[in-house]
C-alpha cells in the first residue's frame, strides 16, 4: 500500500517535470515513450524530419546479439532480450526470419566453437547445422562453407520501428517537434532550464523551458554538448553500406568470425544490404560515401551471398556512429556501447547526454536513462515498457492535419 | 563534375546552387550537400538513404522521384526540384504526409510471406518467412494522380487514393476474413469507384506496387458479390 502511495504521489511530482529530449533518432524516441509513460512532461526536438540522423540509415539488422557474444556477453545478452519484447510490443516492424553465422575458413571452424559457447552464455539460442541443412533453410548461401551457425536475428524497418515509438509517445501526450533545431542549452546557476530553438518552418526562435534536458543528438552529441557550453568529444566514424536489387536470401547471413568490414547481408524488402566499414570524421553533415568502399563491400558480401557479386547496384549510403573520445567524470557505461553522462559532474545539473548504443536495443536504452533520471530525482516510477505495444507508425502522422 | 540545382521552394522563392557530384551520387545526396555547404536552413524529408522509408519523394524536372534513389548524373541540368504535391508543405521541399495515411485501413499490416527462395524450407523456429510490403507508402503515386490533383496543385475531387486503395487490396488477400469489414469502406464515390483508369500510379511506383491494377481487382470483388447468384 504504501508503495503504492509513494508511486502515485511521484507521477504527480513527474507530471510537472518539465523534460526536453534533443534528438528525433531511436534514441530519442524510446526516452521519449518511456519517459511519457512514466508520468513526465516531455517534448522532443529534432533539427529534421525524425530518424534523419542515423537512425533511419543502418543496414535494419534486428541483432540476436550473436555478433557481440564473443567480445561482450552483457550486450549480447540485452539484444536477445530485446529481440523477444520487440516481438511483443512491436511484431510489425520486423522480418523475423532469423540469421546464418557461416564458417568460411579453417580459421573460422576453429572460432565456431568460442562463438557458440558465448552464444549460450548469453542466452543467446543457437544451432550449428551442416553446409547441406543450412541451404536448405537458404539456398543463397556459399555452397563451399564449412558450416553454418543459426542464430534469432531478423530484419527491421529502420524508420518505422522508432516512428512506432513516436506515435505511442504522442498518443500518450508527448510532444514532438521535428524541423526544429536546438541553437543552445540555457542555465541559471548550475542547472540546465531550458533550450532556445530554431523552428524551420516558421523561422522563429523561441525559448523552450526544461527542469531536464537530455542530449540524445547521436553523432552530433558533442556538437550539442557544446552548445550547452560542455567539451564532449565525439568523433562521429562512419560506415558504408550498399544495397542490391533483389532479395536474394531471407535469413540475415554474416560472417563467422570477430566483427570486421563487410561480413553481413541483411535482406529487407526485395532489397539485399551489406555493410559496412568504419572510418573518422570531423562533422557527420559532411561524409561522402567514398566509391571504393561500395566495390569491396560487394566483393565482400558476395563471399557469403555469391549472386550478390552479379546484382544489379541499387543504392550506396552512409551512417555515423559516435565513437566516445574520452570518458566525461559523470559518465556512467551501461553497456560496451552506450553510456550516459550526468553532467553535473561538468558543473550542469539537469542536464545528461546519451550516446551510443544498438537501434535494437533502442527500448533498453529508454529504459536505462529514465532510470538513471528517476533514481537521481528519487522518484519511484517503474519501467512500463517492456509489456506496451506501440501503435502502428501510420498513428504518428495520421494525428496531424 | 559539378551540377546546377534549382529549387523551387513550396512558397515559390527559387534559389540556385552548384554541387560537386560523382558516379553515384544521388539528388538526396546533392541537397544534403546544399544544407551542410550552402542553406543550413534548407528542409526536406530523409531516413533510409536507399529506398525503403519513402519520406523523399520530390518532383525532379517534373517527374515525380525518390530523391535517394535518383542519380544526379541521369538528370538534365539545371536540375530543377519542387515538393510533392498536392501536400501540404511544411518548408522548401518538405511535405506533411498525413492525408496519405490517412486514408489507410485501420492496423493493415505491413508483412507479408516472402516469396524469395519458394523452395527453401524455414528453420523449425519460425511457421515461414515473412517480409515487409512493398509499399514504401512514399505518395509518388497520389502525387501524380490527376483524381487527386484536378491539374497543378489544385484539389481534386475527394478520393481515397491509389496508396490507401492498394492497402485495401493487400489486406484482404492476405486476410480474406476481413473482406466484409473492409470492402464497404471503399464502395464510394471517393472509394474504388472514384479511380480514372489513368494508370499513372503504376506508372511512377518506384516500387511496383501497380495500385491501379488493385483498384481494379477491388472493383471485380465488389461486382462479384453484387452479382444475382
Ligand atoms: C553504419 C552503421 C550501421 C548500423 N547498423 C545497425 C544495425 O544493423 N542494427 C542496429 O541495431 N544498429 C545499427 N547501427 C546502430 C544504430 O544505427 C544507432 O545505434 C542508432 O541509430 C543511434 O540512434 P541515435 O538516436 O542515438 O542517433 P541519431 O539517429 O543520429 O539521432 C540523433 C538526432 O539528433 C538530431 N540532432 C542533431 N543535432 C541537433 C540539434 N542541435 N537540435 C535538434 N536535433 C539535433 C539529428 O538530426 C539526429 O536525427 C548502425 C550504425 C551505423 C553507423
Ligand atoms: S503504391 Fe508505390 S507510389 Fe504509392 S505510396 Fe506505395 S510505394 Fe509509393
Ligand atoms: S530516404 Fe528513404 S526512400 Fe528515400
Amino acid at each position: 500500500m504504501g508503495s503504492d502511495r509513494r508511486r502515485a504521489g511521484d507521477a504527480g511530482r513527474a507530471a510537472d517535470i518539465r523534460v526536453v529530449i534533443i534528438g528525433g533518432g531511436g534514441t530519442g524516441a524510446a526516452i521519449l515513450h518511456d519517459l511519457t509513460l512514466r508520468g513526465f512532461a516531455c517534448t522532443m526536438v529534432e533539427r529534421g524530419e525524425l530518424t534523419s540522423g542515423t537512425t533511419g540509415r543502418h543496414h535494419g539488422q534486428l541483432h540476436s546479439g550473436a555478433r557481440y557474444a564473443v567480445g561482450d556477453e552483457e550486450i549480447a545478452r540485452e539484444c536477445m532480450d530485446e529481440v523477444r519484447i520487440l516481438g511483443r510490443i512491436a511484431p510489425e516492424s520486423i522480418e523475423m526470419n532469423y540469421g546464418l553465422f557461416l564458417a568460411l575458413s579453417e580459421n573460422d571452424v576453429t572460432y565456431g566453437d568460442t562463438f557458440q559457447e558465448a552464444c549460450s552464455a548469453a542466452g543467446i539460442p543457437n544451432r550449428r547445422l551442416s553446409i547441406e541443412e543450412a541451404l536448405r533453410h537458404e539456398p543463397a548461401i556459399n555452397p563451399q562453407a564449412h558450416f553454418a551457425v543459426l542464430v534469432p536475428d531478423g530484419t527491421l524497418d529502420a524508420y518505422r520501428l522508432p516512428l512506432q515509438f513516436f506515435a505511442t509517445a504522442v498518443a500518450n501526450g508527448a510532444d514532438v517537434r521535428s524541423f526544429t533545431e536546438v541553437l543552445s542549452v540555457e542555465s541559471s546557476g548550475v542547472a540546465a532550464t531550458g533550450v532556445t530553438v530554431i523552428d524551420y518552418r516558421t523561422r522563429r526562435k523561441e525559448r523552450v523551458p526544461a527542469d531536464v534536458v537530455i542530449n540524445a543528438a547521436g553523432p552530433w552529441g558533442g556538437q550539442v554538448a557544446g552548445r550547452a557550453g560542455i567539451d564532449l568529444p565525439i568523433t562521429p566514424a562512419p560506415g558504408t553500406m550498399v544495397a542490391v536489387k533483389g532479395r536474394l536470401c531471407n535469413m540475415v547471413v554474416s560472417h563467422l568470425h570477430p566483427p570486421g568490414d563487410g561480413d553481413i547481408v541483411v535482406p529487407q524488402r526485395r532489397l539485399s544490404v551489406v555493410g559496412t566499414t568504419q572510418w573518422e570524421t570531423d562533422d557527420p553533415d559532411r561524409i561522402r560515401t567514398p566509391e571504393g568502399d561500395i566495390r569491396s563491400l560487394i566483393r565482400r558480401g558476395g563471399e557469403l551471398v555469391p549472386t550478390l557479386a552479379d546484382a544489379e547496384f541499387h543504392a550506396a549510403w552512409t551512417a555515423a556512429r559516435p565513437l566516445a573520445g574520452r570518458s566525461s567524470a559523470g559518465g556512467r557505461a551501461l553497456s560496451r556501447d552506450l553510456e550516459v553522462y550526468a553532467h553535473a559532474a561538468d558543473g550542469l545539473d539537469n542536464f545528461y547526454s546519451v550516446i551510443g548504443g544498438k537501434a535494437t536495443v533502442l527500448r533498453a536504452m529508454g529504459q536505462a536513462v529514465s532510470d538513471i533520471l528517476c533514481s537521481d530525482l528519487d522518484l519511484n516510477l517503474p519501467c512500463t515498457t517492456a509489456t506496451t505495444p506501440l501503435l502502428s507508425h501510420r498513428h504518428y502522422f495520421r494525428r496531424a492535419s | 563534375m559539378t551540377a546546377m540545382i534549382r529549387i523551387i521552394r513550396g512558397g515559390g522563392e527559387q534559389s540556385e546552387f552548384t554541387v560537386e557530384t560523382g558516379e553515384f551520387t544521388t539528388l538526396l545526396d546533392a541537397l544534403e550537400e546544399i544544407r551542410s555547404e550552402q542553406d543550413g536552413g534548407l528542409l526536406y524529408r530523409h531516413s533510409c538513404h536507399h529506398g525503403s522509408c519513402g519520406t523523399c519523394g520530390v518532383i525532379a524536372n517534373g517527374k515525380r522521384v525518390l530523391s535517394c534513389v535518383t542519380r544526379v548524373s541521369k538528370l538534365e541540368q539545371p536540375v530543377e526540384v519542387r515538393p510533392l504535391t498536392p501536400y501540404p508543405v511544411i518548408g522548401d521541399l518538405a511535405i506533411d504526409p498525413a492525408p496519405l495515411y490517412s486514408e489507410f485501413p485501420d492496423d493493415a499490416s505491413i508483412l507479408r510471406p516472402s516469396e524469395a527462395q519458394p523452395d527453401a524450407t524455414p528453420p523449425a523456429e519460425i511457421p515461414g518467412f515473412t517480409r515487409f510490403e512493398n509499399c514504401i507508402e512514399c505518395g509518388l503515386c497520389e502525387s501524380v494522380c490527376p483524381v487527386l490533383r484536378a491539374g497543378g496543385a489544385a484539389p481534386g475531387r475527394p478520393f481515397k487514393g491509389p496508396a490507401a486503395l492498394a492497402a485495401y487490396g493487400r489486406e484482404i488477400e492476405k486476410h480474406p476474413e476481413r473482406t466484409d469489414e473492409l470492402l464497404p469502406e471503399i464502395d464510394s464515390p471517393d472509394g474504388v469507384w472514384g479511380c480514372d483508369r489513368a494508370l499513372e500510379c503504376s506508372r511512377v511506383c518506384p516500387l511496383e506496387v501497380y495500385p491501379a491494377k488493385q483498384i481494379a481487382v477491388l472493383q471485380q470483388k465488389i461486382r462479384a458479390r453484387k452479382a444475382p447468384v
